[in-house]
């Protein structure tokens, strides 16, 4: 049984299908690459699944437990994180607070009344900060970082909240070569124990993570498999060089 | 199951964090505390001037409840006078209640005159607990906190906030305004709750400033423990908090309380110290006003709204003092407003804020902006280093 499964869903907006009738599943512990062109519905169906906008039509089953229609916070506490395209992060707390704060543990308001970090959230928070490369600015405001480190902070946060699966959308966005290297390198290390589905737009990093690919377009699913495969499907091809079909 | 992470020998390292209570804080305050309270010996006991102190701290912590939505986490009020008017409504009608059972108005009656001036021939039932004083100051906390989390539960259950939240706050000030003016036979009306033997002199100021001191403290353990920090990265991110599954309403809802709480108390103390309560003090102009302090003194300090408080107020009173002066007093709301649009303009983080970073960029000036720039320049050449050996970016045909 797959971890998630989308079964037959729409998102309409002023009448204009974002999402079209979408069949979908992602294997636990499987890393899978979201492609498409612009407009495709990528975000959107990232946005659907974490539950910051209600489906038209159609199921979203995670973990065997049908979720749709949740809160983006009941969402989150069954086992999705999400990454932002845009960094998305606490501005004016520390590096240090942001993962803090994102740890796994308890949310509710009266289970958090004065309580402190215990020695083993501690040990934790800087194990993240250093697999993230921020120790040396664990006390710094998040609006001091960088774009990259920025993007390599939410992904700390994610790892911290410890989640069943991971949404990351577009997290090599305005990054060197080298630092998207390294980013397909930290979420390799992520997706040993760990479900990800990612929406990257570069080829290089795609190819590098040499994982089954979905190729989304118009809101409806063009292809899977392999990504050998799917550079050669004659439809991805007419879709990506702009032949035929429209 | 947690992410592996390799390296594994990481030593954990310390992050600058501030103490509970920072040493310097706690002489200061004692000291200035002390010197307050002590007013009454050498100012004298009957002194205007102590008065007003007494006043200004319940200012103070009115400004301080303002500032843990406004400052900590982001939600606007223009309406916190409701709370503090209720709790000073509550004990001013105790206190009046209690007077006029020993002291008869004019006409002989033993009830308040502005309910004998309405027709009113006996205190009504639904009043009649407000005789007790411990009744009467529960009912004074009890009756803001639960109102605060009505309106909480009606409004940020329902994602509204932001600015829509603050025009809501300010319609509840202007309809409790309203009420209390309409309802004369029980509230006062326009001329309010006044002529009741009101608590003054030193024993009341050393109640006053004891919880000063609690409020703050409880302020301080409370924006400073994990809580605190999620309220402020629901200041600074509400969205990135609810996909992080905090149930961002509920922890508006419960800082809404406690700071509807902590006016309430404010409003109380102010009642029984001053010995007078109008309509003006639950309206939506207090309101603004203690938005004003806020702003003034430092948002997100917990010291700002004290000092914001004293020195507007002050300012005041020394205007409406002064021989050559006191021609300004009368355009002193036409003051309050331009000092607003020059705060926000020109020091937006207030004059505590403004003083903080001042000595946090200074802190980094000169050896430590050294130390920091190696440590970016080292840490830049790791990033340089590239793991994967250089893929060389080509043509793609996806």
């Amino acid at each position: 049984m797959p971890l998630l499964e989308i079964k037959g869903l729409t998102t309409e907006v002023a009448g204009y299908k974002i999402i079209n009738n979408l069949d979908f599943s992602v294997e636990a512990n499987e890393l899978r690459v979201l492609l498409g062109p612009n407009g495709a519905g990528k975000t959107t169906l990232i946005a659907m699944i974490t539950g910051q906008f209600k489906p038209s039509a159609g199921k979203i089953y995670f973990d065997g437990r049908d979720i749709t229609g949740w809160a983006p916070d009941e969402i989150f506490l069954a086992g999705i994180s999400r990454k932002f395209q845009v960094p998305n992060m606490y501005e004016t707390l520390s590096v240090y607070d942001n993962v803090m704060i994102s740890l796994q543990g308890p949310r509710k308001v009266f289970r958090y009344m004065f309580k402190g970090v215990t020695r083993a959230e501690n040990e934790r928070i800087w194990e993240i900060l250093d697999f993230v490369e921020l120790a040396g600015k664990a006390s710094d405001p998040a609006d001091t970082l960088s774009h990259g480190e920025r993007q390599w902070l939410e992904m700390g946060m994610l790892i911290a909240s410890n989640p069943k699966l991971l949404l990351l959308d577009e997290p090599t966005t305005g990054m060197t070569e080298q630092g998207k290297q390294r980013t397909a390198q930290l979420i390799e290390r992520i997706a040993k124990n760990h479900t990800v589905l990612l929406v990257e737009h570069d080829m290089q990093v795609v190819r590098r993570l040499g994982k089954k690919v979905t190729v989304l377009h118009q809101g409806q699913l063009l292809a899977e498999g392999p990504l050998a495969e799917v550079v050669e499907n004659e439809m991805v091809k007419a879709v990506y060089l702009g032949k035929g079909r429209h | 199951m947690t992410i592996n992470l390799a390296g594994g020998g990481s030593t954990p390292r310390k992050v600058r964090r501030a103490r509970l209570i920072p040493i310097w804080a706690l002489i200061l305050g004692a000291f200035v505390l002390s010197l307050i309270g002590t007013s009454p010996h050498y100012i004298g006991s009957d002194s205007y001037v102590v008065g007003l102190i007494g006043k200004f701290l319940c200012f103070a912590i009115f400004a301080l409840s303002i500032d843990l939505i406004w400052g900590f986490t982001g939600i606007l009020s223009l309406g916190q006078a409701v709370y503090f008017g209720i709790g000073a409504y509550m004990v001013a009608l105790s206190m009046k209640l209690n007077y006029t059972l020993e002291n008869a108005t004019r006409y002989g009656s033993n009830i308040p005159d502005f309910m004998e001036w309405n027709g009113l021939t006996e205190v009504p039932a639904f009043m009649a607990p407000l005789l007790s004083t411990p009744v009467a100051v529960a009912l004074a906390l009890a009756i803001p906190t639960l109102l605060a989390f009505i309106f909480g539960v009606i409004t940020f259950k329902r994602h509204i906030y932001g600015v829509y939240c603050a025009v809501i706050t300010l319609a509840e000030a202007l309809i409790l305004e309203r009420f209390i003016v309409e309802y004369q036979a029980y509230t006062g009306g326009f001329n309010g709750i006044t002529d009741y033997s009101n608590l003054r002199g030193a024993p009341f100021l050393w109640v006053i400033i004891a919880v000063t001191v609690v409020c703050l403290i409880g302020a301080r353990a409370l924006t400073h423990s994990r809580i605190g920090t999620v309220l402020k990265s629901i200041r600074d991110n509400d969205v990135r908090a609810e996909f992080m599954g905090y149930n961002v309403a509920n922890y508006r809802i419960f800082v809404f309380c406690v700071s509807a709480f902590m006016a309430a108390g404010a409003g109380a103390m102010y009642a029984a110290w001053v010995g007078i309560v109008s309509f003006l003090d639950a309206g939506p102009m207090f309101s603004v006003e203690g938005v004003i302090w806020t702003a003034v003194g430092g948002r997100a300090t917990l010291i700002g709204p004290f000092i914001g408080t004293f020195l507007v107020r002050g300012l005041e009173f020394v205007l409406s003092s002064s021989a050559w002066l006191s021609w300004l007093s009368e355009y002193w709301q036409f003051f309050m407003g331009a000092l607003f649009i020059a705060v926000v303009l020109w020091i937006p983080d207030g004059i505590v804020g403004t003083i903080g970073n001042w000595l946090r960029k200074r802190g980094t000036g000169t050896l430590s902006q050294i130390r920091d720039d190696q440590d970016r320049l080292a840490h830049d050449r790791q990033r340089d280093w590239d793991p994967a050996g250089g893929t060389k970016p080509g043509k793609d045909p996806v």
